[in-house]
């Protein structure tokens, strides 16, 4: 391959890890807009969602690479494992904003966000004690279909991992933008109290945002599958930290900032990885997030702290 | 969301009951605190000391001896997470930069070339010149005791440089950006094989010596060590706690902008206690690599960061003696309980033919168990086992005649206020085209301001006029666009707010920030910050200096709380959050007035007191007057404005629109339009 | 006049801080009542126990002779109490006709939705025009036009006004309260929290003075007015005019 055709097969690599920062990032950003809250459970609910979504296909009967699927079977393999994967993570972000955080609502501090560590410490190990410390081989039904872009080639992987990011980043748009619950939303996040007192029901947005979130991040977790192949209890932490990181270049409460931070955090691992060596692309993530908290907190898209008077 | 208005956090409901009648039931019941604290203190030193010597164990001990490694840690994150409220979740870290500092000095498997470079090292016994097949390279071997130190100080400089940039951030950034780099400090250990033996770890890490003996493996030695230096951690930060630096780190955490305003200079106070907690960690990563001979990436990862913050949650955030005892109550956990339950759940298994029992190991589940601990008391005790602050209960209604009764002598004290006035040349303060914008919003326009010492001036305006603002440009809390300030003959207008305290300039707030889990002592002790010196080292050393510093600064603050009589005198030791609304505004006046002003701003000071309590202040306001003290206050209430102030300028959506004595303000006309509305033409 | 809404000795807290002490207040149906004391008298927590937002510790608020206790805040502003907040508190990265439908929230659209949404564009033209723009880009005077008909959009019958002058240049402070006598011409019942208290009492028919959590005169606006008591114990500002 000639250099172009290098950085071409990045873009595309970019992308698709892009696409799945996105998905990711954008639940850590649903949280925070409303509840100012970095949710570090959010780390190990998209681990715990490429579990179930592993689940989810070998219940199927797809095991290994080599049983592929086409036309009608594949998508509904592919619907049902989004469908089961996406609620079964988002009433798991549900179940945590009842248990363990909705009782600290009104405490001032870092007890919620301590919380969440507990949380992800527990989800984390709950999945070592009881799958093994070992990596998993996750089921890809998708047929190997590649085409040849000068050097560069493109999967049908690739394509398939945009598209459904991308109906689910329109969706929410959507949502968000049209929706009386998703308008509602917005609501609470630029003004909590003056939303409560217009009627709106501050704890069914709660609740909305962290199923909506988990939901996201259990999409992300099945396009982790089936980018790599594999899942383990470790893919957490570095998947989120990278995704914490997108949320913050974009500007953290900000949705188009957590999407477009997604794709450009998943476009510099991709030729960070290619310039420097892979080992050290988790140093040159970390230094971005702090180089942009320090330099531009407000991130691309970040909220002007002054407009509330 | 407006979180002045939530409702205040309520600690300890189910644990103060809980442990009520224990503490009743104990034979120290009624005991004085204080010597009961000291009997204490050295029955558990004289349990400590002889703990090897009744078990016997070799195994025990050195479980003991990592339960004190790991007290040691929990104390070093109690300075930075307890004390300073800085969430440090990369913790492990400055643990990881202690150990690799001990082990690159003590291993042999570091072995850069000789050159002429090492000689003088030689010279000094540091390092050794080693004939190697492929030519002479450099052995090192430094000194344990010597190490101790020096990887204190090697922690204590990387997070310097780690928090200098962060430490500016809002207390969740600084969390995850602690993470990150708790992330990476394991990961440069992986791939700089050339300093750390990369992946593979540092082995043979040289066994302490003392006096020509080697430590070697066994652990009692380690155990003693580790002993010594867990007395010497809780020694310090008890000193730092009780001393002026404590206060500092204290006040930051309950209330940031609090806290400049009344003198502390955040950034470096932050820093310290990240280089504090850092130096800590330090220290002990180099006895427990010297223990395990051994230093790997692995040792140092995420989960040992949560294990040490779930150790000081556990033992209470903020209290010295909790978070030793909940290190060594989960190591405990960790070391014998569980495995001891895991063989008596196997025992049952054998018993009742149940094949999984059989097969459970708890200790394998040690991080789940540490997960749901740090959850459940973030649900139910979020204050820890041993709390670090004791709230002093309000006085009952039947003890309340005593305390009425109680002599009202201590107004004598009032003469000892002192002189608060300015002796330089020309006006106290100068403002000139003052204009503040908050995005397109123009909060001041082209202000104009002089008063000259000694006297008393009133702002006043509608509310969402400016007058806050006014007061948050002058004490640096924001940032003007354009103008100077000049204060007792030099410009301030860039100065950050605890530069201007320093100077000579207080104030208290609309709102009232006060440090809610602090003291009535406390709180005004903290306004004294500016005006003391203890540093780090008189707070460890506690000379006769210092010690006479500390207590001339609480004579001087119960001689400025004698201005509100003796009712605040009387709940010196009460946490502020229960006072009611008029102490808690005496209180934050007396915090000012400790810092020792030339310039006192005032924001509406009788907001919320009733006719009487407002006159009352009113009074306490002329006698800080007669004292010298020069005052700008924002006040609704005119008659206030009237009976005090010398000058009134008047604001109206940014811009002043009149100035004079009161009695010449309000017969201007442009003042009643614009402050009185169209009632004037009714009046 | 029949009774709207009546707090019959409330009590209320923050934390340990006792904010409203024993209050009693009655607002009749058509009447502008306003409440008038100084700051942190108790005004906006009374604003904010009105709407649920706070739980009195003591005492019962009944509205149209119903008990409010355990009735939310969206049950309230269904049942016809709308909120104009203190410093207006829009939505400021929402568009204005996004505002005017958060006001609406409890509702569901149909003709009743589009009927209240023209009565604001009538109210106030400006608004009309500005409906794409997002609100916090809008001027000060315009911004209480939009919090005005965002409440307004609740069709309620107890307008709850917390400060509707704070920050407002004279003129518009003028404006705005020839709409409230206008708004509450139409039968809308409002309670006005006011600093601004000559000029609340010019347009109001009863009022209460609030200090330190206590209501220590109440009367009619016009008796008020005259009050020695309300000049030197509340308006002090009073003396000046």
């Amino acid at each position: 391959m000639t250099t172009p055709d290098i950085f071409l097969q990045q873009i595309i690599n970019g992308l698709s890890l892009g696409a799945m920062y996105a998905l990711l990032a954008l639940g850590f950003t649903l949280v925070y807009g409303i509840l100012e809250l970095i949710n570090f459970a959010h780390f190990n609910v998209f681990m715990v969602a490429s579990f179930v979504a592993m689940a989810v296909l070998q219940g199927l009967g797809i095991s290994g690479q080599s049983e592929v699927l086409t036309g009608f079977a594949l998508a509904g393999a592919l619907v049902l494992a989004f469908a089961v994967t996406m609620v079964a993570a988002g009433l798991l972000g549900v179940a945590i904003e009842r248990v363990a955080l909705r009782p600290l609502r009104n405490v001032r501090g870092t007890a919620a966000m301590i919380t969440t560590i507990g949380v992800s410490f527990i989800l984390f190990n709950v999945v070592l004690l009881t799958l093994g410390a070992d990596s998993k081989n996750f089921p890809n039904p998708l047929p190997v279909v590649r085409w040849q872009i000068g050097g560069a080639v493109l999967q049908l992987r690739e394509v398939l991992i945009w598209a459904i990011a991308l109906v689910l980043m329109v969706a929410l748009h959507l949502f968000v933008n049209r929706s009386k619950l998703g308008k509602a939303m917005r609501a609470t996040a630029q003004d909590a109290e003056a939303a409560r007192m217009m009627g709106i029901d501050v704890d069914r947005v709660i609740v909305t945002a962290f199923f909506l979130g988990s939901a996201l991040a259990g999409a992300a977790a099945l396009i982790f599958g089936l980018y790599y192949n594999f899942t383990s209890f470790l893919i957490g932490y570095t998947a989120g930290l990278r995704a914490f990181t997108a949320a913050v270049l974009g500007g953290i409460g900000s949705v188009p900032g957590a999407m477009i931070g997604g794709v450009l955090i998943g476009l510099i691992e991709a030729l960070g990885g290619q310039i420097f060596e892979v080992r050290w692309t988790d140093v040159i993530i970390f230094s971005i997030l702090v180089l942009v908290l320090v330099f531009a907190p407000t991130g691309l898209f970040g909220r002007d702290v002054a407009s509330r008077s | 969301m407006n979180k002045s208005d939530r409702a205040a956090p309520r600690q300890g409901t189910l644990g103060s009951e809980t442990f009520a009648w224990l503490r009743r039931g104990s034979p120290f019941y009624g005991i004085d605190p204080a010597r009961r604290a000291r009997f204490l203190v050295a029955l558990v030193t004289v349990a400590a000391v002889l703990f090897p010597l009744i078990i016997r164990n070799d195994a025990n001990i050195d479980s003991a001896a990592n339960a004190l490694a790991f007290a040691a840690l929990a104390l070093g994150l109690n300075i930075v997470v307890g004390m300073a409220g800085l969430l440090d979740l990369g913790y492990a870290a400055f643990f990881a930069i202690g150990a690799y500092a001990y082990g690159i000095a003590a291993s042999w498997q570091i072995a850069p070339e000789w050159s002429s470079f090492w000689e003088p090292f030689r010279y000094l016994g540091l390092v050794d010149r080693f004939q190697d097949s492929g030519g002479d390279v450099v052995h090192f071997q430094i000194s344990f005791w010597l190490m101790l130190p020096i990887a204190a100080g090697i922690a204590a400089f990387f997070g310097v440089l780690f928090g200098a940039p962060t430490l500016r951030l809002r207390g969740d950034y600084l969390a995850i950006v602690t993470l990150g780099f708790g992330e990476i400090v394991p990961i440069i250990a992986r791939n700089t094989p050339s300093v750390t033996n990369g992946a593979m770890g540092l082995n043979g890490v040289a066994a302490p010596q003392l006096f020509g003996w080697s430590f070697g493996v066994d652990a009692t030695p380690y155990y003693y060590v580790g002993l010594a230096l867990v007395a010497f951690l809780i020694f310090t930060s008890q000193r730092l706690k009780s001393s002026r630096i404590g206060r500092a780190w204290m006040a930051i955490r309950e209330d940031e902008i609090a806290a400049a305003a009344m003198g502390v200079n955040r950034v470096r106070l932050k820093l310290l206690a990240f280089a504090t907690g850092a130096a800590f960690a330090g220290a002990t990563g180099a006895l427990y690599v010297a223990k395990l001979q051994t230093a790997a990436p692995e040792m140092f990862e995420f989960s040992v960061s949560v294990m040490i913050l779930v150790m000081v949650v556990f033992g209470g955030i903020g209290s010295v003696w909790g978070v030793v005892v909940g290190a060594i109550i989960l190591q405990v956990l960790q070391s014998w309980f569980l495995p001891d339950s895991t063989q008596w759940l196997h025992a049952l298994g054998r018993l009742i033919g149940v094949e999984w029992l059989q097969q459970v190991e708890l200790a394998r589940s040690t991080q789940l168990i540490f997960g749901l601990i740090l959850v459940a008391m973030m649900l139910y005790r979020r204050e820890g086992l041993i709390p670090a602050t004791r709230k002093v209960r309000m006085p009952r209604l039947a003890e309340r005649p005593a305390l009425a009764a109680a002599p009202p002598g201590e107004t004598e004290r009032l003469p000892r206020l002192g002189d608060f006035g300015w002796r330089g040349e020309g006006p106290l303060l100068e403002i000139s085209e003052l204009t503040v914008r908050f995005g397109g919003l123009v909060a001041l326009r082209s202000v104009e301001l002089t008063m000259p010492a000694r006297s008393i001036l009133a702002v006043i305006g509608p509310n969402g006029s400016g007058k806050s603002t006014l007061f948050n440009a002058v004490t640096g809390l924001v940032a003007q666009n354009s103008g100077t300030i000049r204060f007792a003959g030099s410009g301030i207008e860039r100065a950050p707010p605890h530069v201007v305290l320093a100077r000579g300039m207080a104030r208290t707030f609309q709102n009232i920030r006060l440090f809610p889990n602090l003291t009535v002592l406390e709180n005004v002790m903290i306004g004294m910050h500016a005006r003391l010196h203890t540093g780090t080292v008189g707070a460890l050393l506690r000379l006769p200096r210092t010690r006479r510093e500390e207590e001339e600064a609480r004579e001087r603050c119960i001689d400025i709380l004698s201005l509100f009589g003796n009712g605040l005198l009387l709940r010196l030791d009460h946490v502020v959050s229960g006072l009611s609304y008029a102490n808690r505004r005496r209180v934050e006046i007396a915090r000012a007035l400790a810092s020792g002003p030339k310039l006192l701003l005032l924001d509406e000071p009788t907001a919320g007191m009733d006719p009487a309590e407002t006159l009352e202040l009113a009074q306490q306001i002329e006698i800080l007057h007669q004292h010298g003290l020069s005052i700008v206050l924002i006040e609704h209430k005119l008659d206030v404005v009237v009976s005090l102030a010398d000058n009134v300028i008047v604001l109206d959506h940014g811009e002043k629109i009149a100035e004079g004595p009161p009695d010449a303000v309000r017969r201007d006309e442009g003042v009643i339009r614009a402050y009185l509305g169209r009632s004037a033409t009714l009046a | 006049m029949p009774e709207l809404l009546a707090f019959r000795g409330v009590d209320t807290y923050y934390g340990d801080l006792h904010v409203l002490k024993s209050v009693d207040y009655t607002i009749g149906q058509g009447e502008i009542v306003c409440l008038l004391g100084g700051n942190a008298a108790g005004k906006s927590t009374t604003m904010k126990t009105i709407m649920g937002v706070v739980t009195p510790a003591r005492g019962e608020i009944r509205y149209e002779g119903k008990s409010l206790a355990g009735v939310s805040v969206a049950e309230r502003v269904r049942r016809g109490i709308a909120p104009v907040l203190e410093a207006r508190r829009l939505f400021p990265r929402m568009t204005v006709y996004e505002n005017l439908e958060m006001g609406a929230y409890t509702r569901d659209r149909g003709p009743e939705f589009d009927a209240d949404l023209e009565r604001v564009y009538e109210l106030f033209p400006r608004v009309k025009e500005r409906l794409r723009q997002l609100a916090g880009t809008l001027s000060g005077g315009e911004q209480q036009m939009v919090a005005i008909g965002r409440a307004l959009m609740a069709r309620p019958k107890l307008l709850c006004m917390d400060e509707p002058s704070m920050g407002l240049s004279p003129l518009f402070v003028e404006q705005v309260f020839d709409i409230v006598r206008a708004i509450n011409a139409q039968g809308t019942t409002i309670f006005m929290v006011e600093q601004n208290a000559n000029m609340a009492l010019s347009i109001a028919h009863r009022a209460y003075v609030l200090q330190t959590g206590q209501v220590v005169l109440s009367g009619p606006a016009a008796e008020l007015r005259e009050n020695e008591m309300i000049r030197s114990a509340y308006l002090g500002e009073m003396k000046m005019a």
